[in-house]
């Protein structure tokens, strides 16, 4: 009986790591949003991205705080919060979704890729289809991609008062690097 | 034996529990890294740096440049208003034309200059305390000091003494955003005139004042704005020949880009805090209330980053 219970034991200790998930980690995706409007191009930064990527169900997740984005100018960087992001409100943007391809990420490469998800900026949720890549370079991943969102589709308001100040329709560029997650750090 | 099972079993279930908490799912590992974030400052509690009186607890940020012009028009009724001065319209009771440079993005420089007995100022505000959007800092905190020096003379001997004609203003302002919609600030204010004004015996050199004032958004851009000031000076709240009134504004609040535009009622005459606290003597009971208005416009004075020359209108 004893014996047993250290084989039931010792079995279910080896299932629960059998398999473990590729879970791959970036803390500092870089995201850019451009909007070359009319009068002026505006450009917002973040290093402070995060991402995960299950590199064996495909599963991808994207979050970023709003104000983590830094512009040029300081009243433009007020403006993204206060009046088109209302970051207070809706503090973050996320895209959750599946990349189709699941390449290898055993194998050095690059690899083009397509994302579908959920894209939620502005508290609005947008079904997605995202194209990207992936290269691996000895088990570190660089995930970039370049995208329009619509701000219409976000239900971000462009008041005519400002005069076509930004565009309709922002370019976001992200990169992000990855490293394997270690579920389990050795101290 | 059954010592043996019972830790089996807890073992067993710590290592399930272990495993749903700290890894698999790749949510829960996305949660726990966005718990890393800090908490932010709760930004633009108001839109400007001034409401209608009031000082906020917004500075320039840094390289950024604020231009002022402040206009306080005549009487509406009363004895100076109706029709004939269409309704103050004719008059200006004071005008105030001013700048503020952020030299870092909490401290800025501040310099103006007001119709209203030709005072020259300057003088600076630091943002000390920001709120936080987590309540661990509740409220935000900023400190201006002012010097202000009337240059010309008002009566042939009352300046004689050149110091006579400096005043000072120390003021502590604390700001609550309390939504998105709701901003109230309080401010706790010294001010001292050399040769306090107007001058007649007993008025004091040295006072306290409090001013509250608040901001209401309706819109984004649109909200309305209250301010409200009161001197804790016995010479003012007992005289009565002048008699002095608490300085009141009401108004409207709109932001177009980088203006903030201003319009508002009030029945002080001055714009400057060393003369609205101390020599408010209009009543709103006597009609003695006036149009007034500021434009506040930035200027962002910093290093062009934009590699694309296209004209700059914030």
């Amino acid at each position: 009986m004893k014996h047993l219970l250290i084989l039931l034991a010792l079995t279910s200790s080896l299932l629960g790591q059998q398999a473990p998930p590729a879970l791959y980690v970036s803390k500092n995706a870089a995201i850019t949003l451009y909007s070359d409007a009319p009068m002026e191009d505006i450009e917002g930064n973040s290093t402070d991205g995060k991402s995960v990527y299950n590199a064996s169900t495909g599963e991808l997740a994207f979050n970023v705080a709003i104000r983590s984005f830094k512009f040029q100018k300081s009243l433009m960087q007020e403006h993204f919060n206060e009046n088109y992001m209302e970051s207070d409100k809706y503090p973050q943007a996320s895209f959750k979704g599946k990349i189709t391809e699941k390449p290898d990420v055993t194998v050095n490469g690059s690899y083009p890729v397509t994302a579908t998800g959920v894209l939620e900026a502005h508290g609005v949720k947008q079904q997605r289809t995202i194209k990207g890549k992936i290269n691996v370079n000895n088990g570190k991943l660089t995930m970039t991609s370049e995208f329009m969102v619509k701000c219409a589709d976000h239900k971000i308001e462009i008041p005519k008062l400002v005069f076509q100040k930004i565009a309709e329709t922002l370019k976001i560029t992200v990169t992000a690097n990855y490293t394997a997650y270690n579920k389990n750090p050795t101290k | 034996m059954k010592k043996v099972c019972i830790a089996l079993v807890l073992l067993l279930a710590g290592q399930t529990l272990r495993a749903q908490t700290d890894t698999s799912s790749a949510d829960a590992l996305m949660s726990s890294l966005t718990a890393e974030d800090k908490p932010e400052d709760v930004i633009a509690s108001f839109k400007a740096t001034r409401l209608i009186f009031s000082q906020t607890t917004e500075t320039v940020k840094k390289h950024n440049l604020n231009f002022l012009v402040t206009h306080r028009f005549g009487d509406i009724a009363g004895s100076e208003g109706g029709g004939s001065t269409l309704f103050g319209l004719d008059n200006s009771s004071d005008i105030f034309i001013g700048f503020e440079y952020g030299l870092t993005d909490n401290l800025d420089l501040q310099f103006g200059r007001s119709k209203y007995e030709q005072l020259i100022e300057a003088g600076f505000k630091y943002a000390v305390l920001h709120q936080k959007a987590d309540g661990s800092m509740p409220f935000s905190l900023a400190l201006a000091g002012k010097m202000g020096l009337k240059p010309y003379s008002v009566n042939t001997d009352v300046f004689d003494d050149y110091t006579n004609r400096i005043n000072y203003m120390a003021q502590a302002i604390i700001a609550r955003k309390f939504s998105s919609k709701l901003s109230v600030l309080v401010s706790p204010t010294f001010v001292r005139n050399n040769l306090p004004f107007p001058f007649i015996d007993g008025n004091e050199k040295d006072y306290i004042a409090i001013s509250a004032a608040a901001r209401y958004k309706i819109t984004k851009r649109f909200g309305l704005v209250v301010d409200y000031a009161h001197p804790f000076s016995s010479f003012r709240n007992n005289s009565t020949n002048p008699k002095f009134y608490d300085p009141l504004g009401v108004g409207i609040e709109v932001e177009t880009g980088g203006h903030v535009f201003t319009l508002n009622f009030s029945n002080s005459k001055a714009i400057s805090e060393m003369n609205f606290l101390s020599d408010t003597q209009s009543s709103w009971d006597k009609g003695q209330y006036r149009l007034g208005f500021t434009i506040s416009r930035m200027f962002d004075l910093g290093p062009k980053h934009n590699k694309n020359k296209k004209q700059s209108n914030y």
